[in-house]
């Protein structure tokens, strides 16, 4: 995919901005900011194949370009640095939603499946792949193990839901504001006093839980540091 | 998040180098740096930098927060008041360190630099712990945080999410359980 598609994808989606021509540097800092969310967000965040995969190629295309240097060339160590830089940064982000689809496997699934506009989808084509074949892998490997011995009728049958695992959505985060949004709910979980409202002002950073910001983090008002 | 990887991303910040060879700008994916003349300084980013001195291509000049004097300042100002004060850098400790440890010797007074970072770490650090202290004792369930840099606030993560975070499951379960206790009476 070209840069140009990308920045179309994008343009498509955020009315706010106008006629922006992405750069590889914005989509590089943004990918660093969805590896940051990623790995401090309880739960499994959107997917953005389209910038992986954007930079993806940017990093193809680099390799291809640092073959071509001298082995001498101040560049070349330079530009290899930083390869691995991006590099490591896309992996880990990958290997964290991974890691976040073995857990929560039942649930996305099922999340994914109730889904219907496909550019809010959590799981990539590739993702929804692999949790499906891990679900799979899981159910035979029980089956073969243990459950295939077991003669009582209801004792042997495999249960998805009783495996889930269910995000912790009111688990507390740390959280930089964007854009001023105001009129925060906290709802109160424990049910003694009202909920609360906070005016989140931009540039400020608040400790609270997922599920009140999770819809502004989506809209890019906050981000999770 | 672990701290190497906030240091990972603190190495973006960008820093002052005064090269000693010429060359060419450069066309990184992060955006262009150079170019660079030797003997006049232009910036790049703190990984780079680092590289670079590793090497012996480059001195780095230490920015103006670092100094000596304006951290003695800094370290009065800290101490004058209760709220955490506004650092020269997002991440201070991380580019401090990590100057002070790949080039000593640019960085000047480094051994008062390397104390007076210290000692305002540790006073910013006190007042975040018996903040957090006085916040879950008061059962808040929201903590504005101002001016605390990302480093800072990995010192207190997990403990204090997941503090909270199990708070809020016993509030509920004390809840729940008031709720049947109730409910066990009414039908009593």
């Amino acid at each position: 995919m070209k840069m140009a598609d990308i920045t179309d994808d994008i343009l498509s989606a955020s009315d706010d901005d106008e006629s922006q021509v992405v750069t590889a540097a914005e989509v590089l800092l943004k990918i660093e900011s969805l590896w940051r969310t990623e790995r401090l967000s309880p739960t499994l965040e959107c997917h953005q194949s389209e910038l992986v995969d954007c930079m993806l190629d940017q990093i193809t295309q680099m390799n291809n370009n640092l073959r071509r240097c001298k082995k001498t060339d101040l560049r070349l160590a330079i530009h290899r640095m930083e390869l691995e830089r991006v590099r490591y940064v896309v992996a880990s982000y990958l290997r964290c939603r991974l890691l976040k689809i073995e857990r929560f496997t039942h649930y996305l699934l099922e999340k994914h499946g109730e889904l219907d506009d496909p550019s809010l989808a959590l799981l990539s084509p590739q993702e929804l792949d692999y949790a499906k074949s891990y679900a799979q892998s899981i159910e035979s490997h029980f089956n073969k193990l243990v459950l295939r011995h077991i003669t009582h009728e209801k004792l042997a049958e495999f249960d998805a839901k009783k495996m889930s695992v269910v995000p912790n959505m009111n688990g507390y985060v740390f959280l930089k504001v964007l854009k001023d949004s105001p009129g925060v709910l906290i709802s109160d979980q424990v049910g003694e006093n009202a909920d609360e409202e906070v005016d989140l002002v931009a540039g400020d950073q608040h400790l609270m839980m997922y599920s009140s910001i999770q819809e502004l983090l989506k809209s890019g008002h906050v981000e999770l540091i | 998040m672990e701290a190497v990887e906030e240091e990972f991303l603190a190495e973006r910040e960008h820093v002052q180098i005064i090269p000693n060879f010429s060359h060419d700008k450069l066309y990184l994916i992060a955006g262009d740096v150079g170019p660079f003349v030797a003997g006049i300084p232009c910036s790049v980013p703190l990984w780079l930098a680092v590289n670079l001195r590793q090497r012996g291509k480059c001195r780095l000049l230490p920015p103006a927060w670092m100094e000596a004097e304006a951290l003695a300042a800094k370290k009065e100002e800290e101490m004058q008041t209760k709220v955490f004060t506004k650092m020269g850098s997002e991440n201070y400790m991380a580019v401090a360190q990590l100057l002070l440890t790949t080039a000593p010797h640019d960085v000047p007074n480094a051994h008062l630099v390397r104390t007076l970072i210290k000692d305002i770490w540790d006073l910013r650090i006190a007042k975040l712990r018996s903040s957090v202290a006085e916040f879950i004792k008061q059962s808040g369930r929201h903590a504005r945080l101002h001016h605390l840099t990302p480093m800072e606030l990995h010192s207190v993560r997990p403990i204090l999410p997941s503090a909270l975070d199990q708070l809020l499951r016993l509030g509920a379960a004390a809840s729940g359980a008031h709720n049947v206790s109730l409910n066990d009476s009414s039908m009593a």
